[in-house]
């Protein structure tokens, strides 16, 4: 018997509310659904801030003055300075630029490797589906910061060795999502209909496949960029991510943890930019795989 | 069942043996010449290509691999690179223990404690004591281990001098890297027993139970939690996930000489030989972990069998 055509595989995209009355009705989602409104408007803010940072910050963020050392928010300062003289607020807004490039980077490497890998598992079946995903249960076995870890103590901290162990971290998940996704559609009859006039895989892949998969894949990806984010910080925390004097909120924690008594707003500013930046990914992310995938959702009720 | 566990078993060999090669080839290959670091400002080329052939290293690679096969069956991982004088073996010997009890200490807190909450929140399903769990998993889920310890230690640590900031050997040592390792676990094992246990409370021998009489207790004791139990118990699996990797940011911060600092040391130093026996190890740990995750999940539950 052919399964049953679930419900949220035809559905729109856009909330509800939005695509029904057209974008007057934002408000109205916004009002319903404020915590992931809020966390969304957040997170526009920051990536605002983060791209604009270069021109909105008052100083280049290595530029060090020692004769103005650990001193708390003043005028020319406004969040003070850390132990080298450098301006607070001006590393923290690189730092945003930095863990937002790097996980934008990882979740679009992961998500290109997961849907492929997925796509083929799915699609083919059989023997070379069984090898495909031995693979990616082995993976998904490891803790990602684990295996972040060992990854890059392999191959040593470099921006492109952390987006590459970040992205090893996160893609197998997204592959077996995407491979669970593609089993179900390969029976559908649209697939058949496309074959019978003779598509070919490739065809197949990217005109039917890859494109139904996709709200699967947007809302796996959004929860992901929190944890890529959150990972990327622990490892520059560790000293084995960003390296400086590039700024990291990681690696910023890191450098004043020894100032945690004298000057603890210098862990306190970048420790909070991370930890609403990771909650707010989680929030949005959360409501996001409520509307796009059910499945998503209700595991994590 | 046996046949089940002869089979996972017998999967661990090729794995282990897969890991090992994989990381032997990646050392290989990495940049980063072992023997220029250990040199360092005395190199010269006759002197590399020495130190190059009393390693082993100017021999064939499949060569190479084999003799580390052979001695790493018997546990000798040869001497750490930057430290000739500390067998690898060791190293691991005095440090992985240290990792391990605090990684148990973590593991058993946010059991129990988490067990507790999850059932909490999900018998007072949508009261006050319900968000307030369900916003501290949220945080819990979110805040980076590093920044929940950042504010443990400023505040019992250097505001009210409650406990050491740093070190290691006695007992109040353990107190916050422990809260700090259970933190992400604890806020896991409550999300998965609050549902758990919140479908549990919405089958129908729960409303038969009620129908007839039950006490509450009665009910909770006997059928709710006793069904819910499964995927609670299989948490645990993931929560020493949680507690093993937070090592590496606990075991800095808290200077405790552990499997984990000593990791992140020999990668800052690409003390290579710590580093392929470190990943050997962690990669034996987590292949156990979940083979018995795997088989106790088979035992408990008797729908399943393979």
């Amino acid at each position: 018997m052919r399964p049953l055509t679930p419900a949220f595989a035809t559905e729109p995209v856009l909330p509800r509310g939005v695509a029904a009355r057209g974008p007057a009705a934002l408000p109205r989602w916004a009002r319903r659904e404020w915590p992931a409104a809020a966390a969304a408007a957040f997170l526009a803010l920051l990536v605002v801030l983060a791209a604009g940072a270069p021109w909105l910050a008052p100083y280049p963020y290595d530029r060090q003055d020692l004769d103005h050392a650990l001193q708390g928010p003043e005028r020319l300062h406004w969040l003070g300075t850390d132990q080298y003289g450098r301006d607070l607020l001006t590393r923290v807004l690189h730092g945003a630029r930095i863990s937002l490039t790097v996980g934008f980077a990882a979740v679009t490497a992961e998500s290109v490797i997961g849907v492929a890998w997925g796509t083929l598992a799915g699609f083919y079946g059989g023997a070379a589906d069984a090898a495909l995903m031995r693979v990616v249960d082995l993976l998904i076995a490891f803790p990602s910061l684990l295996l972040a870890v060992l990854v890059t103590g392999i191959f040593g901290p470099s921006l492109v060795n952390i987006v590459a162990a970040l992205t090893m971290t996160a893609w197998p998940a997204m592959a077996r999502t995407v491979r669970s996704e593609v089993v179900a559609l390969r029976e559908r009859e649209y697939i058949e209909a496309a074959r019978a006039i003779g598509a070919g895989p490739g065809r197949l892949f990217r005109r039917h496949l890859v494109p139904n998969a996709m709200h699967l894949v947007a809302a796996r990806a959004t929860l992901d960029v929190s944890a890529l984010v959150l990972t990327e910080a622990t490892l520059s925390f560790i000293g084995i991510g960003v390296q400086p004097p590039r700024p990291s909120w990681g690696l910023m924690i890191n450098e004043s943890f020894q100032f945690l008594q004298s000057h603890p707003y210098l862990v306190i500013v970048p420790a909070a930019a991370l930890s609403l930046t990771v909650i707010a990914l989680n929030v949005l992310g959360e409501a996001l795989a409520e509307r796009l995938d059910p499945r998503l959702g209700g595991q994590r009720g | 069942m046996l046949r089940y566990l002869a089979y996972r078993v017998a999967l661990t060999a090729p794995l282990l043996l897969g890991t090992a090669l994989l990381i032997f080839l990646a050392g290989h290959y990495a940049p980063g010449d072992p023997v220029q670091v250990l040199l360092a400002d005395h190199y010269t080329p006759e002197g590399a290509a020495h130190l190059r052939h009393e390693l082993g290293l100017d021999r064939p690679l499949a060569a190479q691999f084999a003799g580390y096969i052979g001695r790493a069956a018997r546990f000798d991982f040869g001497a750490s690179y930057v430290n000739p004088a500390r067998p690898v073996a060791e190293i691991v010997r005095q440090t992985l223990p240290v990792s391990l009890r605090l990684a148990a200490l973590a593991v058993a807190a946010a059991a129990l404690a988490g067990t507790a909450l999850g059932v909490c929140a999900a018998v007072f399903e949508r009261s006050a004591a319900d968000r307030l769990i369900q916003l501290g998993v949220i945080a819990g889920l979110s805040v980076p281990s590093f920044v929940v310890a950042a504010v443990l230690v400023l505040l019992f640590a250097l505001r009210w001098r409650l406990f050491p900031v740093a070190g290691w050997g006695h007992p109040s040592d353990y107190v916050l890297p422990v809260a700090v390792l259970a933190a992400a676990p604890l806020a896991y094992v409550t999300r998965i027993s609050r549902a758990s246990v919140r479908r549990a409370l919405a089958e129908d021998y729960v409303r038969t139970a009620r129908s007839k009489g039950l006490r509450r207790s009665a009910i909770l004791a006997r059928h709710v939690l006793r069904n819910a139990a499964l995927p609670i118990v299989t948490t645990i699996g993931m929560a020493f996930g949680y507690a093993i990797t937070g090592a590496f940011v606990v075991e800095v911060i808290f200077n405790i000489p552990g499997m984990a600092r000593v990791a992140v040391d020999a990668i800052l130093q690409r003390d290579y030989s710590v580093i392929q026996t470190a990943v050997l190890v962690y990669t034996a740990i987590f292949t156990f972990v979940n083979l018995a995750v795997d088989v106790s999940y088979a035992a408990l539950n008797p729908r399943i069998r393979y």
